[in-house]
């Protein structure tokens, strides 16, 4: 046990002394998961652009109308600007705006009367989202506009013929007769509107369940991805054992070579230990994502990573040289990283991929790290899980010792 | 002390040594001198207990190195040919971790680290990584870390390849301060002047065998007084076996177009004597050797060819 000890000492040593290896295993996953998070779901403003409007009525009506991109949701998206129609045909035929709305003199006056009138919307053909939603918007309105004039003709007739006394002032009997028709209209109404015949609930349910929060979805995949890049680069130390002849000296002292491993997976644990920690503190600090259960995600992310060294060790070593063994290991942790959810999260893969994926091992450890963080892993769980592991970890050990001894030291 | 017996190691069809046996005493230096590829590191890879022998046994202070492995290799230090050495860590480091190896720690390493650095002339170093080192300082260090734990028998496989001649004369007397402290030392080289000046005892080896050992001494004395004449020009094989063959003062150890190798009593006196011999044989004589007795003579007069071949 003391070797064991000596020789984690030693490589963690060793390590400190090339902390760019370090940097670039943790750095790569990050860069890597940062794009692919930015590329998909990094940005969550979502669409905008702008309206701009040629009001030439100047009514209330008028208005209102362009008053409907300045409210609620839309508001968000568009931005609405008001100009004269020559500024406006010059702006928009540049692409400076996602459209242009021209509503001539007399809107407000074929509202009130109820006759057909025409307004211009002008979309800019560069865009195709933005000047959607105004067009699909500007009919809503029409629509919306017709049913209102269906609806209460009579008080608009009133509002229609009303001939103000001085500058706009409006008689009292006239604001009252037009009152009581607008009661009259929703008294015949409300027993068609209420109680609604329709109602409709709505029930937001967790992020999770939607795959919006793309932090939350990357999170973990770059944390195996780091983990197999940190696998991969500290598995090709036992060909510098070999090449130094360190590896021949150790078998020629009275340590057992399984130790020996046993240390340097140690050492690789320990630095594992530290990133995926590390990782874990940008996640939650940089990213604000919430995880659960951080502690448990640590040791588990740290043996996981040792069952992928080992198994990146005993891929080295029946490797016929130092640069085959790290094509090998390349072209290993490539296809793993991709099936097995480090690359794409399961959440976007197709159902039948990432089926496959989960039972790759940094695949299946990824699944269980998910459920860590959901908080859904039932100790007896994770328990049997870190048994396994174990297992897996003691059997690649002893092939490990047993290619090491059989001819890798030797060749 | 170490036994060798009979010791063979086949690597599939290749046999690498071939029923090599010998013993090297407590107190003593036995040197193993051969050219290269003739099975001295793999017969140490076999006291080593790096190689399982095919056959024979290999016993290390009356401990076989196969079926005792770990008696046999707790008292083993063994100094590799390559600087097996990391260079990323300091030389005390490096020495602090084959102290380890061999299950030192508290104080007695920290003072065996003191000792084996002081001893090599690296103690002012010590703090230095190692791949900041001079080929030298490396084999010392190489040999500071085989000999950290005070092993009762030590393995040096050419630890002074490539080094400088001042190293290489503070390698051998570390290597001879080791043997006279009790320590039985095997040495391996294929530097015949090493071998002469450090080695009690000899074993010849080429090709996997032993060709003759014993005392340097002893060695020498199958030479008899014959010095060795090496001949360069043109040579007729069968006119000089004509010549010579009757006398029994010269025997002619190899020949071929443009060399003759001969064995010679007292061949300074007998110069004049022997050139008219070889040309009244049809040579052609451009240049004439004489080497005095020697491990080097041996093993030409043993194998036809020179060590470093």
């Amino acid at each position: 046990m003391r070797f064991l000890l000596a020789t984690a000492a030693k490589d963690l040593v060793r390590r400190r002394r090339d902390p760019l290896a370090l940097l670039l295993w943790a750095g790569i996953p990050l860069a890597i998961g940062g794009l692919i998070f930015l590329a998909f779901g990094g940005d969550d403003a979502g669409p905008s652009g702008r309206l701009l409007v040629v009001d030439q009525d100047n009514t209330v009506l008028s208005g209102l109308l362009s008053g409907v991109y300045q409210q609620g949701p839309l508001a968000e998206i568009i931005e609405v600007e008001a100009v004269d129609l020559e500024t406006g045909r010059d702006r928009i035929d540049s692409g400076e705006a996602s459209g242009l709305l021209i509503i001539p003199d007399g809107f407000g006056t074929a509202v009130l009367n109820s006759e057909p009138f025409e307004i211009s919307l002008v979309r800019n053909p560069a865009q195709r989202i933005v000047p959607g939603i105004i067009e699909e918007s500007l009919s809503l309105v029409v629509e919306s506009t017709f049913y209102v004039q269906r609806l209460f003709d009579e008080p608009l007739d009133i509002i229609a013929a009303v001939q103000p006394v001085g500058a706009n002032i409006v008689p009292d009997s006239t604001v009252a007769s037009i009152s009581v028709a607008f009661n009259q209209i929703v008294d015949r109404a409300q027993p068609y509107l209420f109680p609604p015949v329709i109602e409709l609930e709505t029930k937001t349910t967790g992020e999770d369940e939607d795959g919006l929060d793309f932090a939350r979805l990357f999170f973990p995949s770059m944390l195996f991805m780091a983990l197999l890049f940190m696998a991969q680069g500290l598995s090709e130390d036992i060909w510098r054992e070999r090449s130094h002849g360190t590896l021949r000296r150790v078998i020629v002292t009275p340590q057992r070579v399984a130790m020996f491993l046993a240390g340097k997976l140690l050492a690789g644990a320990m630095l594992m230990l530290i990133v995926i920690g590390l990782g874990l503190v940008v996640g939650r600090w940089v990213f604000g994502i919430d995880l659960q259960g951080l502690p448990i995600a640590l040791v588990w992310a740290t043996i996981a990573g040792m069952m992928l060294l080992a198994m990146m060790v005993l891929v080295q070593l029946f490797a016929s040289s130092e640069r085959a063994g790290n094509i090998l290991t390349g072209a290993a942790i490539f296809p793993l990283a991709m099936l097995g959810g480090s690359f794409f999260p399961f959440e976007v893969m197709p159902d039948w991929l990432a089926s496959v994926g989960r039972y790759t091992p940094n695949g299946w450890a990824l699944a269980k790290l998910n459920r860590v963080f959901a908080g859904d892993l039932a100790a007896l769980d994770l328990v049997r899980a870190i048994g396994f592991v174990t297992l897996i970890i003691v059997a690649l050990t002893w092939l490990a010792m047993r290619r090491i001894r059989g001819r890798f030291a030797h060749s | 002390m170490i036994e060798v017996a009979q010791l063979r190691k086949e690597y599939g069809d290749l046999v690498a040594v071939d029923d090599i046996s010998f013993t090297a005493e407590t107190g003593a230096i036995f040197g193993l001198l051969g050219p290269n590829g003739a099975g001295k590191t793999t017969t140490i890879g076999c006291i080593s207990g790096l190689l399982e022998p095919t056959a024979g046994t290999v016993r290390v202070r009356g401990h076989d190195v196969v079926r005792e492995s770990a008696q046999a290799k707790a008292s083993l230090g063994v100094v590799p040919q390559e600087i097996a050495l990391y260079g990323d860590l300091s030389a005390g480091e490096n020495v602090r971790f084959w102290g380890q190896a061999y299950g030192l720690r508290g104080a007695k390493l920290r003072a065996r680290i003191t000792d084996v650095l002081e001893i090599t002339g690296l103690l002012d170093r010590a703090g230095d990584r190692v791949d900041q080192f001079s080929g030298g300082m490396k084999r010392r260090l190489n040999f500071a870390c085989g000999i950290i734990h005070e092993p009762q028998v030590l393995l040096l496989d050419e630890p002074t390849v490539g080094v400088d001649p001042q190293s290489r004369v503070r390698l051998l007397d570390l290597v001879r301060e080791q043997a006279n402290q009790g320590v039985c030392v095997l040495y391996t080289t294929h530097y015949m002047e090493e071998a002469q000046s450090i080695c009690d005892r000899l074993a010849i080896i080429d090709h996997g065998h032993v060709i003759a050992q014993g005392s340097l001494a002893e060695l020498q004395a199958q030479m008899g007084e014959r010095d060795l004449v090496r001949v360069s020009g043109s040579f007729d094989e069968s006119e000089l076996h004509r010549a010579f063959g009757h006398d029994a003062d010269v025997e002619i150890v190899t020949v071929d177009d443009a060399q003759a190798t001969l064995s010679v009593r007292k061949a300074s006196s007998k110069l004049p004597t022997l050139l008219a011999a070889l040309t009244g044989a049809g040579s052609e004589v451009r240049d004439i050797t004489v080497s005095q007795p020697s491990l080097e003579s041996l093993f030409i007069k043993l194998t036809g060819k020179e060590l470093r071949e």
